[in-house]
């Protein structure tokens, strides 16, 4: 293998540096083949890019609009990790997100009049129990029977969508053109950052981030500290020595796809009370598909799903920036996104890149 | 009422309907047979719808353009096979890699040469095979109609599956590349030992999923649709995947299955043209092929065995 192969010293400074390599050559790479990506298709990749980074980092607004952006990246790469911790691809964390969504846009109006924290506490709770809830079937056949859950939890994504859609425009519909639910009353949404920290740039980033923020926390220290965390990890490394060691493999299955579900929930809820105040049926920009990069990329570690999770906000941030100043299509940035993906999990390849470069780098030194 | 659903359009238009998710479902069994996971299939047959609209734009030839799907398939599945078969990435990651750069590379392309996101410009589609006229008046009217439609209505690519699933279906159990196939999925080192190239073994079959899920594209924008809509396979490679899991991977299965699919699809159509009758939101008429899919993965994956070296990439020792 190649990491024999690469000699490093076991300080813990060289360590977290070598995990850090192949991420950011991955991500380099990706932009790299993307910008070859833009020339061949006729545009000019400097300015995009430029455009890109005026768009995500270009002053307070922008830095807000790229934290916003995150937001819902860090519930669903945080949903997409923990899964894969416990051996699991929730790859249908749109479909739970969608019902998080759901719950928010229907508690929120029910829970109108009552004081905003209980509404805030009330509503994530909610959210985050129905997220569980759309991932428990596949996690019970997943567990019960082995049906894969890549296809069943991408199947409920789709009967999720046609659920709101059908809510949205027939029983929960607001009176209007739009196939819309009815505006949250203030005390039912997530205030923005700048409203409470009054030293903050105004944007539109809220209160939403500080909850992801949070949450990655405590899901590292679960994954690290508990015994819940032991097990899902346990099941997700070795499901047979697990199963001989005493932990029940089927119920660990069970309440990682349904933790997994929850986080994803979470997603939807906030989108729903800090951004849009309402659910419509195209409220998500595929997030739930985005946090498969997200958790890949962060290598499955609640503290790096925060730093994916941001690299991907900027993209979605500067790109709209990138449209309109560089005329190159936003869409571009997907591919960016599966270029990552691939070469995130082509570990080998990065590692091949930097041994080759290390090795140039020791010739011409000698 | 009754006679308007049990018609023999019905019953076509779920042949029709079956026909993509049964040559994806072909190319999964083939693949997986091989050992190889392949859930990019609906990535795969995504980039062969739009790339088959941009054949057939470009030349004027609706064969060229499905020529040029398939070529296209089979090109994101030799990225699959690179990337599982001789980087040894885990499958199923580099299956979801693909499917998301199906998906921006389409959309990008699309806003390339169309100008605009959404819907395609339409382009010529292939006619139906068989074009003659039978008894219209008499006692053999109703017995000519039924045949006409059920058996003789068809796009080429409909045969095409039809055929490919018998014959496939006997190679894999009577021939020597099917029992190589097999080998590979089932037992790889004993394969090598024997002394069948097991990576070109595998690289050959995700390519042939590839092109065949490439060709299942074709089928929805050559023969069905005419233009190419942004995600417009709407998971019927997942689909495809539970298809050929129900027909325990076995090409004649995974098209029976696929008939059950294109059935609840063809339903689905057609009780939504009668909603003026049966008063229930079209969203759910939607949901049933998904929801199909959930129950009949609940009812058979416990007795169904899947290939024993399925997603483990192969190392030679």
């Amino acid at each position: 293998m190649p990491e024999s192969a690469v000699e490093v010293s076991e300080n813990p400074l060289a360590r977290m540096l070598r995990e850090l390599a192949v991420p950011v050559v991955s991500v380099m790479l990706a932009l790299g083949i993307g910008s070859l990506v833009m020339l061949v298709a006729g545009y000019d990749p400097l300015a995009a890019f430029a455009a890109m980074f005026k768009g995500a980092f270009g002053g307070g607004r922008q830095i807000g609009e790229t934290l916003l952006r995150a937001t819902p990246l860090m519930f669903t790469g945080l949903a997409v990790a923990y899964g894969f911790r416990a051996g699991l691809f929730n790859i249908g964390a749109e479909g739970q997100l969608f019902l998080g969504g759901l719950s928010a846009a229907w508690l929120g109006l029910v829970l109108a009049g009552l004081p905003q924290p209980f509404n805030i506490i009330m509503m994530l709770v909610a959210g985050a129990a129905i997220g569980a809830a759309w991932a428990f079937v596949p996690a019970l056949l997943k567990a019960k029977v082995g049906a894969h859950e890549v296809i069943t939890t991408m199947m409920f994504t789709y009967i999720g969508k046609y659920i709101v859609s059908w809510l949205v425009t027939g029983p929960l519909r607001a009176p209007g053109q739009i196939p819309q639910t009815v505006q949250l009353p203030a005390e039912s949404t997530l205030p923005r950052m700048h409203e409470v920290f009054g030293f903050l740039a105004v944007s539109r980033v809220h209160f939403g981030f500080v909850v992801a923020v949070v949450l990655a926390l405590f899901i590292w220290w679960v994954l690290k500290y508990t015994t819940l965390g032991y097990e899902s990890r346990a099941v997700g490394y070795n499901p047979w020595a697990s199963e001989t060691g005493g932990i029940s493999v089927s119920a660990t299955t069970i309440k990682a796809l349904c933790i997994s579900g929850a986080l994803a929930g979470l997603a939807g809820v906030t989108e729903v009370m800090g951004v849009h105040h309402r659910l419509f049926d195209q409220f998500s920009a595929g997030f739930g598909f985005t946090g498969i990069a997200v958790a890949l990329l962060a290598k499955n570690n609640p503290i790096g799903v925060i730093v994916a999770a941001i690299l991907f906000g900027a993209l979605s941030a500067g790109s709209g920036t990138m449209q309109l100043e560089a005329e190159v299509p936003a869409k571009v940035i997907f591919i960016i996104q599966a270029l990552i993906i691939f070469l995130v999990a082509a570990e080998q390849l990065a590692r091949w890149i930097i041994g080759r470069t290390r090795r140039v780098r020791v010739e011409h030194a000698g | 009422m009754l006679a308007d659903i049990i018609s023999p359009d019905l019953f076509a238009s779920a042949i029709r309907m079956a026909t993509p998710i049964a040559l994806a479902a072909i190319g999964g069994t083939i693949c997986e047979r091989a050992g190889v996971v392949n859930i990019a299939l609906e990535g795969m047959m995504l980039f062969g719808a739009f790339m088959g609209v941009i054949g057939a734009m470009f030349t004027g030839s609706a064969w060229i353009g499905v020529l040029t799907a398939v070529v296209a398939g089979a090109a994101l599945a030799l990225v699959h096979a690179f990337a599982s078969i001789t980087l040894r990435t885990d499958q199923v990651v580099s299956g979801t890699a693909i499917n998301i750069l199906a998906l921006g590379l389409t959309g990008f392309l699309m806003e390339v040469i169309f100008g605009h996101p959404g819907t395609t410009d339409p382009v010529t589609r292939l006619g139906p095979v068989f074009d003659f006229s039978g008894p219209q008046e008499g006692m053999f009217a109703t017995a000519w109609r039924w045949f006409d439609v059920a058996v003789m209505s068809y796009t080429p690519l409909v045969y095409v599956a039809i055929l490919l699933a018998i014959a496939s279906h006997w190679a894999l159990f009577n021939t020597r590349w099917g029992l190589r196939l097999r080998a590979l999925g089932e037992h790889p080192r004993a394969a090598d030992t024997v002394g069948i190239n097991v990576i070109r073994g595998r690289y050959s079959a995700v390519i042939a999923s590839g092109a065949l899920a490439g060709m299942a594209g074709a089928n929805l924008t050559l023969e069905q649709t005419g233009s190419f809509t942004e995600g417009m396979t709407n998971a019927r490679g997942f689909i495809a995947l539970a298809a050929n899991i129900f027909g325990r991977w076995t090409p004649g299965g995974s098209y029976g299955a696929s008939l059950l699919f294109g059935f609840a699809d063809a339903l689905q159509i057609k009780m939504q043209l009668l909603r003026e009758i049966i008063k229930v939101p079209s969203q759910f008429f939607l949901m049933i092929p998904y929801v199909l899919t959930v129950v009949v993965l609940a009812g058979v994956v416990g007795r169904a065995v899947a290939p024993a070296a399925i997603g483990k990439p192969y190392e030679k020792g």
